[in-house]
């Protein structure tokens, strides 16, 4: 059996450990505050440059434009896939890391020849030990994703698609699904793929079709950059969003967990002192019986 | 048949403006457009510029906005850009230093990113002083 010394350091080490859960538990709350409240704010701009950007699929003629080029005419070995991943700047965050890594790696395995931008340092940790190349140039931060950062990442992105250097962008990324669950991403953002109408629709309902000014090449060649740069931004947000709401979660049960081994190491303190107790009394009883057994 | 429409402007961080409004005009790559009710179906790109708005009540709004998209659709047009700003919020002495800075950036550029960076935010700079003037004036 456990002396009581060790089972006292033991909670006293717990105890320690608890602190620093708690003070990140409370740091995480409230950038999760102010986290949920720029995804609010852009929200409603995501999902509309969605809702655009498909609309605008839908009615685009079929247009010869290097956003829409499939490279169909080279062969699969030689196409080179990005993949923009967006991990945290700190582990301690329960899965969320490590759903945006497995996923990532599920991905890039199916491919012959990739580049991996990677947002956020423990993805560019885990990479780099597991020497899979990430691109070193490319260092942005998690933390407080800006407009700023979001056009710097697009504007390299589409450079580098524009030289043919990347033949395909993904991006990997972490939304929230209602309210507390949040689920690992992909989405192809580049080469963009015209959607084929559906056909079953009844010929006497009015078919909208739209007018592109200045022309369709010039409306093409400025939304699509612009969607890459909203769609990257709102999931920058999205991911610190999600972060800071699954780290607050494990902070969350690392000190619930905490408090219970506390309680459990308390009463076995308690157990342990009064059998030492008990026994104490029992050998300096013994002993005073002894002694009087002998003196008579 | 009413002569307003509905109208939403959505930037990265707000919806800026929603309601039913009589006219918008915004700039274009190649120059100013306008919506009234009614209009066909249309997608425009939107460049970086003021636009104005004149709401029921007959007044006129004006505001600068960043690049995007507007699209008008069954008399409900959505205006999606990725800044918007009342002149009266703009800050000249942050879009003085944006302009230096994004002029620096352009005498010694290191990459094309760069350029490009720099030349965007110098075209944002300049739109924001100028838009921010002219209701002073």
């Amino acid at each position: 059996m456990q002396g009581t010394k060790e089972i006292k350091e033991r909670i006293n080490s717990i105890k320690d450990t608890q602190k620093i859960t708690n003070a990140m538990y409370l740091i995480s709350s409230t950038k999760l505050q102010k986290a949920k409240r720029s995804l609010d704010e852009t929200e409603p701009y995501f999902y509309s440059i969605q809702a655009m950007m498909e609309r605008l699929l839908r009615h685009l003629p079929n247009i010869d434009h290097e956003y829409f080029n499939q490279h169909t005419d080279m062969p699969e070995e030689e196409k080179v896939s990005a993949f923009l991943v967006v991990t945290a700047d700190k582990g301690l965050a329960g899965a969320y890391n490590h759903n945006v890594l497995k996923l990532t790696e599920e991905k890039v395995n199916t491919k012959p020849k990739f580049k991996l931008f990677v947002v956020g340092e423990v993805g560019r940790h885990y990479f780099e030990k597991k020497n899979i190349p990430v691109e070193e140039e490319f260092k942005y931060t998690a933390q407080n994703p800006s407009l700023h950062r979001a056009r710097m990442i697009s504007l390299t992105m589409l450079d580098l698609y524009r030289r043919g250097q990347i033949h395909e962008l993904n991006i990997i990324f972490t939304t929230i699904k209602s309210g507390m669950d949040s689920n690992a991403q992909i989405k192809q953002l580049l080469p963009l793929q015209v959607s084929i109408p559906n056909l079953s629709i009844p010929m006497d309902v009015y078919h909208e079709e739209f007018f592109l000014k200045p022309s369709t090449e010039a409306v093409v060649d400025y939304v699509v950059p612009n969607y890459l740069n909203g769609f990257i931004y709102s999931a920058l947000v999205e991911s610190f969003c999600a972060e800071q709401n699954s780290r607050m979660m494990a902070m969350q049960s690392a000190n619930d967990s905490a408090n219970k081994i506390l309680h459990e190491l308390s009463i076995k303190y308690n157990r342990v002192r009064q059998t030492n107790i008990t026994q104490e009394i029992t050998e300096v009883t013994s002993g005073a019986k002894a002694l009087r057994g002998h003196r008579r | 048949m009413s002569n307003t429409f509905f109208i939403r402007i959505i930037a990265t961080d707000k919806i800026f403006f929603e309601g039913k409004i009589l006219a918008f005009i915004g700039s274009s790559i190649d120059g100013e457009f306008e919506f009234m009710a009614h209009h066909e179906e249309e997608i425009v790109a939107v460049a970086v510029g003021g636009i104005r708005f004149q709401t029921e009540d007959g007044e006129w709004h004006r505001a600068i906005c960043g690049m995007g998209t507007a699209q008008f659709v069954n008399n409900r047009c959505t205006v999606l850009v990725d800044t918007c700003e009342r002149p009266e919020d703009i800050d000249r002495v942050r879009a003085q230093a944006a302009l230096e800075r994004a002029q620096e950036g352009l005498i010694h550029h290191s990459s094309r990113v760069e350029y490009y960076m720099a030349q965007a935010s110098m075209v944002r700079a300049i739109t924001r002083l100028k838009e921010s003037y002219d209701r002073r004036s």
